[in-house]
């Protein structure tokens, strides 16, 4: 099975991020970088049914040159090859961004495509299902399983308050992993080492055809008032519960 | 009728809560630009829903009804909604950000040369659309560029549902033109998660009960807190290592790591390997005897005092809220 | 009046055939011992090259080997009876070098000792000191295996054991009766010829038993690494640590093939003496038999038939084993050297293991928080950023920044060098120093670590840091130097220690009961500063175990983060020492040895002592101001 995997590389989940001086995204200097969390199991799971049914893993990614590490840490992981699509993600949006991955994945044909649920920075969660759409390729989003069948595939789908379905749908398709769904495997030295000598394959925008214009635009950014404090409810222990129990259900929704 | 238009999603033989969200934010972007909203229920055999659905101040009701939108799909879904979208052309189109509309949404979007503005916390003149960006660190403004329907999904919660005005709408039926063929996928039954097992992992609320509860006996008094909010039970290590409860209850470094939406620290003053554990969760509420307990430091919400009356008194008001 | 004394008496006169007979035997024991030898030796050399040994500086080699070989010094002193008995045996066996020449000689008719001149009846004498305290220490040694039998001398009883005791009590035996013997009788023939039967017997047992240790430990202790848990680099493209015999280095074959199975590693071990399947003995044992089997060009993997991952991963790098060992087997390199193969060629699957480097491959700290917590933490208690004109990079580590008790021990100790008036500043982009990673042998994610902190400590221009904890000060060190170069670092033990005369002391009769980090005593060779400090807080008293050989906590090697230990756990078998001494307080200068105590104080409930550390101990007689935390 030919199995190629969309990775993101998103900032690492601990870097102070400041807002630049535009006001329209983050300061990308000095920035740590790192591959999407959701995009990690998708790759697990792309590894793990290569072991279980042979075939081909194949990274794809699309970004600035910085991206080549991501792609990197893919082939260490254990893909076998890596396609790095150049471009400024950043005057793209979910649509322009699909649009290219779709044409590269399309050249490569092939038997199921696998992506992460969604980012960690920008968070649409739309890339995986807008490349099924643009493939014309049945999808199934949210999926923690995958099994390969004489038909197709059957997967597990998570649905909301601790509900699953299984989905069976044919091959060739596109799957949008949830995280949580395997162990992911940590990198290691000799992957590091083999991965060197992996191919990566570049490609540019106008090589994949030109992308609409931006349909939704990203006015500006801010950092959100509410910072995450402790609220000390007081009162005799019968109108503390009661306190808790409304901001529970009111502020925090969560009954 | 062009306008605003709210897609309605049908849970449990009922209109979803979220829904009416959509419906509130559908309104508040109406009446900031003079327009008419409008809902769509796609389904078959909505008549009951639709004519909930009429009573909530929508200039009209449309039921795009098809035997093939009786069980969601992917496929039927974008189908449908895209002759709608073609019938109607929306000025804008508003749904709940569900699990269902991440799944078809994108795509029906996409097939219409639309990008959707997903997860919207907030709506703000213009209008422009506010939304979550690196997990909430983050937020960031949105606008449509170009023209066409706008396609806009809901946070879960942003909006007030309270304030939905009444009213009594017209119903309508479309028919869309679905071949069956066309649907690729197979959806199954929804299943419960593995129940076999505590499964702490996935649990959405957790209630833990550390050294702070002083003797096996009185761990009932937890059960039951835990038994109201339908919540998981779970310890810290000594109460494990005490024999109290099972180990596969015990959340830490050297248990199990745990992200429910609400984790309730009962009598747990916050080693560090229990906050590893427990660290992703996205509402901690502490009671603890002692103010200096690091678990307050982690915490949503606190209650300073002695457990062993904060615990019943939670317990009856957390019985009250539900009801 | 000399001629009083007995003399040893010396057959004469040996006939061509009885030349011959023994001739012949002589050749054939040493040939029979050659062959017996020379695969063995053959290993050794086949072996890989060890590609950071260096023969100089030659000074502390000879050191090594006068103090521990000739002095016997680490036999004594870690058991002193059998110790100085083992001693007696070794020395007894330097005097009889030149008395067994001698002896060989004789039976050529060319003996050069004369029983009767001065030199020869001066060193008959010697050797027959040398004779009796062997034979005396010989026969306690047996009366030890064979009727006392301490536990990790192994369940088995070692026959040949027996028959090598006997045959050292023999040739004892048959040397002392020679000056009982009247002069040129038969019996005194018969003596010679029991004497040579004994040692011509003894010569071929030596390759294949444990007396190997005869020939080799010399070796192995005049070129072991030298330096305690010294970590080699790896090199080439192909170097992932120890995974096949193809790995194993000439080092590593000399110091398996030198093992004496003493089980004084085993003795001391922490997770041998708590019911875990890892016993440092039985490694290297492990590794000496795939040699032997499978040779060290074998591609077979080392962990496996002959020794389990699961052992190699119980183990908490306190280093009791290789501080202990007298024949200069470094077990941590080894043990070390078998994680880095197992986890850098990812065969070890493990869920914790792969929960902490997943966490160090994308974070910052080994316990998966956020930095931002740290960052929380550092505006929280006002520590002013390191800019290059304070004097200290105070280093938070993990367990300082994250940990709410490692957090009160930063927020005490900082009291403290406030009252001196040290200036000092924290680094912002501090990232955990790669210990756990490091003694869990994942190479890539601790070069990645050392890099992005040594980079960090560059661009502050940091010349100088403390920290309050041992793993930190080791790692950043020792263990960075592989990737350049480190700041000078101190513990705060030491920093303490030095201006305890600028700090006010408690008057006091508490009694404290200091427990040894395993990181800052044997890896750092810091005993008396924590001590010192306690001293002027309380009444220091002693665990049964302490100094050298302090017994761990638990939680060094990376095995804080590994989950539930098997068999019981090695902090409540520390805190059960520790609390046994009476002391109302435990001092304590590792955050992690606090951490793994505090848990197993806790299980224990009321009654058990309270747990401070050093900084905490000494903060308590500061006159006391608002402290920043309790806001």
């Amino acid at each position: 099975m030919k199995i190629l995997v969309a990775i993101k590389q998103v900032p690492e989940r601990d870097a102070q991020v400041h807002i630049n001086s535009a006001g329209k995204w983050i300061d990308e200097a000095d920035m740590q970088w790192g591959l999407n969390e959701s995009d990690a199991y998708a790759l697990e799971e792309a590894l793990q049914l290569k072991e279980k049914h042979g075939g081909e893993v194949v990274v794809v990614s699309a970004g600035p040159e910085r991206v080549g590490s991501t792609i990197r840490e893919g082939l260490a992981k254990g893909a076998d090859r890596g396609i790095h699509i150049d471009c400024d993600p950043g005057q793209l949006d979910a649509l322009g961004v699909a649009q290219l991955l779709a044409a590269a994945i399309k050249s490569e044909s092939p038997d199921l495509t696998l992506t992460g649920l969604q980012s960690d920075d920008l968070g649409y969660g739309q890339t995986g299902v807008i490349v099924a759409e643009l493939m014309n390729l049945p999808h199934a989003s949210l999926i923690l399983h995958v099994e390969k069948t004489e038909q197709g595939l059957t997967v597990k789908r998570e649905l909301e308050e601790g509900w699953f379905q299984t989905v069976e749908l044919p091959l060739p398709a596109v799957l949008t992993i949830q995280s949580g769904g395997n162990k992911l495997r940590y990198a290691t030295l000799m992957g590091i080492k083999k991965a060197k000598t992996k191919e990566v394959r570049r490609l540019n925008a106008t090589e994949l055809g030109a992308t609409a214009a931006p349909v939704v635009t990203l006015e500006r950014i801010a950092i959100p008032q509410k910072q995450r404090s402790t609220q000390i409810l007081s009162g005799s222990p019968k109108e503390a519960a009661a306190a808790l129990a409304e901001k529970l259900k009111f502020e925090a929704r969560v009954l | 009728m062009s306008g605003v238009w709210v897609v309605l999603e049908e849970r449990g033989e009922k209109i979803s809560r979220i829904s009416w969200e959509a419906v509130a934010a559908a309104q508040k972007i109406g009446a900031q630009l003079n327009l008419p909203v409008g809902a769509v229920l796609p389904g078959a055999q909505t008549e009951a829903l639709a004519a909930e659905a009429a009573t909530k101040g929508v200039a009209k009701v449309l039921r795009i009804e098809h035997a093939l939108l009786g069980t969601y799909t992917a496929d039927a879904f974008t189908i449908a909604l895209e002759q709608f979208v073609q019938k109607e052309r929306p000025d804008y189109l508003i749904f709940p950000h569900s699990y269902q509309v991440r799944d078809y949404v994108p795509a029906l979007a996409a097939r219409t040369g639309q990008v959707l503005i997903g997860d919207v916390t907030a709506i703000a003149d213009g209008p422009t659309f506010v939304r979550q960006l690196m997990q909430g660190r983050l937020s960031g403004t949105y606008r449509r560029a170009g023209g066409g329907t706008c396609f806009v999904s809901v946070q879960s919660g942003a909006f007030r549902a309270d304030p939905v005005a009444a009213g009594a709408a017209a119903i309508e039926v479309f028919a869309p033109t679905i071949d069956a063929a066309s649907i690729h996928t197979k959806p199954g039954e929804p299943f419960r998660g593995s129940a076999q097992t505590v499964d702490l992992g996935s649990a959405q609320f957790i209630v833990s009960v550390g050294r702070g509860i002083k003797e096996a006996e009185n761990l009932p008094l937890v059960q039951e807190l835990a038994a109201a909010l339908g919540a998981e039970l779970a310890a810290s290590r000594p109460i494990c290592d005490n024999g109290w409860l099972p180990i596969e209850r015990q959340v830490g470094s050297s248990g199990q790591t745990v992200a429910p939406k609400l984790y309730l620290a009962v009598g747990i003053s916050g080693a560090i390997q229990h906050l590893v554990g427990m660290k992703g969760s996205q509402c901690v509420v502490a009671i603890n005897k002692d103010a200096d307990a690091p678990i307050f430091e982690v915490a949503d919400y606190g209650i300073v005092g002695d457990l062993f009356e904060v615990v019943p008194a939670l317990t009856e008001a957390i019985r009250a809220a539900k009801q | 009046m000399i001629s009083s004394f007995p003399v040893l008496v010396e057959p004469q006169h040996f006939d061509i055939a009885e030349k011959l007979v023994f001739a012949a035997l002589v050749v054939g024991s040493g040939a029979l011992f050659g062959l017996r030898f020379a695969p063995i030796l053959k290993k050794i050399l086949a072996s890989k090259k060890d590609p950071d040994f260096r023969l100089f500086p030659l000074g502390r080699r000879v050191w090594d080997f006068v103090w521990e070989v000739m002095f016997q010094a680490k036999v004594i002193r870690q058991r002193p009876l059998p110790g100085l008995a083992h001693a007696f045996v070794f020395w007894g066996f330097c005097a009889f070098a030149l008395v067994t020449l001698n002896h060989c000689a004789v039976g050529l008719d060319i003996g050069f000792l004369d029983p009767q001149g001065w030199f020869g009846r001066f060193y008959s004498y010697l050797a027959a000191a040398f004779a009796v305290a062997c034979a005396v220490s010989i026969a306690g040694l047996f009366v030890r295996r064979f009727l006392v039998r301490p536990r990790w001398l192994g369940e088995k009883l070692s026959w040949e054991s027996g028959f090598i005791a006997l045959l050292i009590f023999l040739l004892m035996a048959t040397y002392l009766a020679a000056f009982a013997v009247p002069e040129a009788s038969p019996t005194s023939r018969v003596l010679w010829w029991a004497h040579t039967l004994c040692l011509l017997v003894f010569l071929p047992i030596i390759p294949h038993t444990k007396h190997l240790h005869l020939v080799l430990s010399p070796v192995t202790v005049f070129l072991s690494r030298g330096t305690f848990s010294s970590i080699p680099p790896l090199k080439g493209d192909e170097d992932f640590g120890l995974v096949a015999g193809t790995d194993l280095t000439q080092i590593v074959s000399l110091q398996s093939y030198s093992c004496v199975e003493c089980g004084r590693c085993t003795e001391h071990c922490p997770a041998a003496n708590t019911g875990k399947v890892l016993n440092p003995k039985e490694i290297v044992l492990g590794l000496r038999s795939y040699l032997n089997e499978l040779g060290p060009s074998s591609t077979e993997p080392l962990l496996g038939k002959y020794n389990s991952q699961e052992a190699v991963f119980q183990c908490t790098t306190c280093g009791a084993c290789e501080f202990q060992c007298p024949v200069g087997i470094e077990h941590l390199p080894i043990l070390i050297g078998l994680r880095r193969g197992a986890v850098n060629t990812g065969e070890w699957d493990n869920e914790y293991g792969a929960k902490l480097f997943l966490a160090l491959e994308r974070g910052s700290n080994a316990l998966g928080m956020s930095a931002t917590e740290r960052d929380k933490f550092v505006q929280k208690l006002e520590l002013p950023i390191f800019d290059g004109s304070q004097e200290y990079c105070l280093w938070l580590g993990c367990m300082g920044g994250y940990d709410p008790k490692g957090r009160e021990i930063i927020a005490d100790f900082v009291r403290v060098m406030r009252h001196l008036g040290t200036s000092f500043g924290v680094v912002r982009k501090e990232k955990c120093t790669g210990d756990p990673v490091r003694r869990l042998g994942n190479d890539l994610v601790f070069q990645q670590l050392a890099e992005a902190n040594l980079e960090t400590m560059a661009q502050n221009k940091v010349k100088k840091i403390v920290s309050i904890c041992p793993h930190c000060v080791r790692t950043i060190q020792e263990d960075w130097k592989e990737y350049g170069t480190p700041p000078a670092i101190e513990h705060h033990s030491e920093f303490l220690a030095r201006h305890l005369n600028q700090l006010p002391r408690i008057q006091g009769q508490e009694k404290i009961v200091f427990h040894d980090p395993c990181y800052l005593g044997r890896y750092r060779d810091v005993y008396d500063e924590p001590r010192a400090v306690v001293a002027a807080a309380g009444d220091l008293v002693e665990a049964p175990r302490h100094r050298e050989r302090s017994f761990c906590c638990g939680a060094g090697g990376g095995l804080a983060f590994l989950g539930e230990e098997s068999g019981e756990r090695v902090s409540a078998v520390r805190a059960e020492e520790l609390a046994a001494t009476g002391a109302t307080t435990v001092g304590t200068a590792c955050p992690f040895c606090n951490t793994m105590l505090r848990d197993a104080f806790a299980s224990k409930g009321s009654g058990a002592p309270q747990l401070l550390d050093i900084a905490q101990l000494t903060a308590r007689a500061l006159p006391t101001v608002t402290d920043p935390t309790h806001n």
